[in-house]
């Protein structure tokens, strides 16, 4: 895939944004709608949640470190996704309201007894960071910028497929929380 | 953590005809981010932690148990919205008393005017010494530092929230108190 940087990086803040605002949605639930759980094995919406938190906890330092290093390089107008980036992209997004289910790794798994209201004020803190950093990485090269990933330290994506990864990722687990909620009736 | 200089005792005293009590629960929010704090509270029962909360972890600034006084100041200072959480370590019951009720106290007469003066004085050297804490790289020296000015802290809050406290890793504070 080839896109405008520019271009990219809207559609982007335009998702993080719409995400931010989902989110924002749920401080009006309850601790118990907020903690409720569909079925013994799945997670609450605060798990949900507190799960973005803990990819953020990886990602954005990572990202705000690699963006800062290459500040002052020339950008690039157009980025190119990578196979393995576009692969891992394309294994989170969204399409048409659809997701694939998959099992998240141990470490990203939360522990339900840490849970409060602040993993929402600390989800929309590191949605704050995000937007700060789509707009910083205007001025760097989103295809030469290289990211580590959680997964694996012999892999390393370009910054582009990191953001979209990580931000089709939040989308995704937005969505879940949000069809538990409806699960409740309740938004 | 608070030292309780002649004015706040006679506030104390006279707590039950201006305050209102509360009871939060474990975990339960006195304040939270983003609120104005309208009052000063005094700790009966039980503990509390003021917290800042930055995109990757809680930090506590500050404890309140039995007998402390506690509010998030700033923000009552300038009714500005408060940058600080005030939560409960467990049960806690307290008494709060709104800036308006407190103003007329303090402002009843030149003494207590003087002694509400003195509170402050005491806050301002407490901030300091925090500040100090902060500033000390040693950690068995941050954590004696803490020791001294409250003895009783490891008996009314988890080791968790001291380490988190004293900005160190609860398995480091853990030994150096065993060593």
């Amino acid at each position: 895939m080839k896109i405008e940087s520019s271009l990219l990086i809207d559609e982007l803040q335009a998702l993080t944004e719409k995400s931010s605002g989902q989110v924002q949605k749920f401080k009006s639930l309850t601790d118990v709608q907020l903690n409720f759980k569909p079925n013994p094995q799945a997670w609450s919406i605060l798990e949900c949640i507190e799960h973005l938190n803990l990819y953020g906890d990886y990602y954005l330092p990572e990202i705000e470190r690699q963006i800062l290093a290459a500040v002052g390089k020339p950008a690039s107008p157009v980025f190119k996704t990578g196979w393995l980036g576009n692969y891992f992209a394309g294994l989170m997004q969204v399409q048409d309201g659809k997701m694939k289910r998959m099992k998240s790794p141990k470490d990203k798994v939360p522990s339900h007894s840490e849970l409060s209201r602040t993993t929402i004020d600390r989800f929309l803190k590191q949605q704050e960071l995000l937007k700060s950093l789509l707009q910083q990485s205007k001025a760097v090269d989103l295809q030469r910028t290289k990211t580590a990933i959680s997964l694996t330290k012999l892999l390393r994506l370009r910054l582009g497929d990191t953001f979209r990864f990580f931000i089709y990722h939040i989308e995704r687990h937005v969505l879940q929380a949000e069809r538990i909620s409806k699960k409740q009736g309740v938004l | 953590m608070t030292h309780t200089p002649s004015f706040a005792q006679q506030l104390i005293a006279s707590i039950h005809e201006i305050s209102q009590p509360k009871t939060l629960s474990k975990g339960e929010f006195l304040l939270r981010e983003g609120d104005v704090e309208r009052n000063f509270y005094w700790i009966e029962t039980g503990a509390v932690r003021v917290f800042y909360l930055s995109e990757y972890e809680e930090q506590v600034v500050r404890f309140g148990y039995a007998g402390s006084l506690i509010t998030s100041l700033s923000s009552f200072i300038t009714a500005q919205p408060s940058e600080f959480y005030i939560a409960a370590l467990r049960k806690t019951t307290l008494h709060v008393v709104s800036k308006p009720q407190l103003m007329e106290r303090v402002h009843a007469n030149q003494e207590s005017l003087q002694q509400y003066v003195v509170l402050l004085e005491n806050l301002l050297t407490q901030q300091i010494d925090r500040e100090m804490d902060l500033l000390i790289t040693s950690p068995s020296e941050r954590l004696r530092r803490v020791l001294q000015r409250s003895p009783l802290l490891f008996q009314e809050i988890p080791l968790k929230y001291i380490a988190n406290y004293l900005r160190m890793k609860p398995e480091t504070l853990s030994r150096i108190r065993n060593s």
